[in-house]
């Protein structure tokens, strides 16, 4: 058993981190921390790093540094840590926002692309030979363009895509995330593993060399 | 007279093959696309999944009769629509669900730092399909 006055650090990394260019990382801006008052201050303005532009514009930071850089300063604490052992730090560029070009080109790239791509589904599959035997079918009789089909049969195409991605009863319905924000998770959870992979290669390699 | 029963059992079993075959590249299909699951999630009704299995199944079979048997059922023709609108819907999203779509968004949310326009994106994806569709009944043919 520990002897009760050893002071202990209880620390959590953020996953990520967003830090301005050209700014400091301290320790409060990348994790949580609960330790005794005397020490808080001066571990939340501790300098873990300062980004260099040669680093990129993301950064691993490693417990292993974190623990070095605490235990430099007050060899006393004894660190305990919650969490992931690392947090991926962002470096942002105060970029403005995209011009508004760019979005109409965009807007109308998806929008035509998306129309070319539900008339090619359509040819196909001859949607059309289908549409009109299902107008026979249900009419008895042939017609060579069943509108009173085909118009109510577009809408629903929006209707189904939007009941898809539930964008317009959000609220109405529940809180599950819709399958776009799931999809959007998801790339950047594999762009944040491949990228943490990447940057303890290069810790390792870095290591490697000096040793 | 055996001969014949012979190549009737051959035809049967040919006809059976063949349906069993398409039959399940249909449900592989929609369980692929998690349009099922989608549906329940937004209705709450995760219990009663066996009805809805149950509808793809009884839609299929019924579909395929009235086409092979050529039934005519003589409803009005506004009847047509109301199967049009489903039928629509259904398209929609099987078109909503291909990863093709929903793989685009996210990399425009990032490389293009279009994350806030999002929404507007997506309507964009969507009247697309709409007017396309549009176009394509009302002048393209």
């Amino acid at each position: 058993m520990a002897p009760t006055d050893t002071p202990y650090l209880y620390i959590r990394l953020r996953r990520r981190a967003c830090v301005r260019k050209g700014s400091i990382v301290r320790l409060g801006d990348i994790a949580q921390m609960i330790v005794e008052p005397a020490c808080e201050a001066a571990l939340q303005e501790l300098v873990i790093h300062r980004p260099q532009p040669a680093d990129g514009n993301r950064i691993l930071i490693d417990m292993m540094l974190i623990v070095r850089k605490i235990k430099a300063q007050h060899p006393q604490l004894q660190i305990e840590h919650f969490g992931e052992p690392h947090v991926l730090l962002e470096i942002v560029s105060g970029r403005k926002r995209p011009p508004v070009v760019l979005i109409v080109l965009v807007w109308l790239l998806l929008f035509i692309g998306s129309g070319l791509a539900i008339m090619n589904f359509h040819a196909d599959v001859s949607m059309l030979a289908v549409h009109r035997r299902i107008y026979e079918l249900i009419t008895g009789e042939e017609k060579a363009r069943p509108l009173i089909l085909q118009i109510p049969y577009s809408l629903g195409i929006g209707a189904g895509m939007v009941i898809f991605f539930n964008h317009l009863f959000k609220k109405k319905f529940n809180e599950e995330p819709s399958p776009l924000e799931v999809e959007m998770f998801m790339y950047q959870e594999n762009l944040n593993h491949y990228v943490i992979t990447e940057e303890y290669n290069k810790i390792h390699e870095g290591e490697r060399e000096r040793s | 007279m055996i001969a014949d029963v012979l190549v009737w059992l051959g035809i049967a079993f040919i006809g059976l093959a063949g349906g069993i075959a398409v039959g399940s590249g249909m449900v592989a299909f929609l369980v692929v696309l998690d349009i099922i699951p989608r549906l329940c999630q937004l209705t709450r009704s995760c219990k009663q999944i066996h009805i809805y299995e149950a509808a793809v199944v009884a839609g299929s079979l019924v579909f395929t009769w009235f086409d092979l048997s050529d039934v005519h059922v003589h409803l009005f023709a506004l009847g047509a629509g109301v199967v049009g609108l489903f039928a629509g819907c259904f398209v929609g999203m099987l078109a909503a669900a291909l990863t093709e779509v929903i793989n685009v968004l996210p990399i425009l949310a990032k490389r293009v730092g279009m994350g806030p326009y999002m929404l507007s994106l997506l309507m964009a994806m969507i009247m697309g399909k709409v007017f396309g569709s549009l176009f394509e009944w009302l002048i393209y043919e």
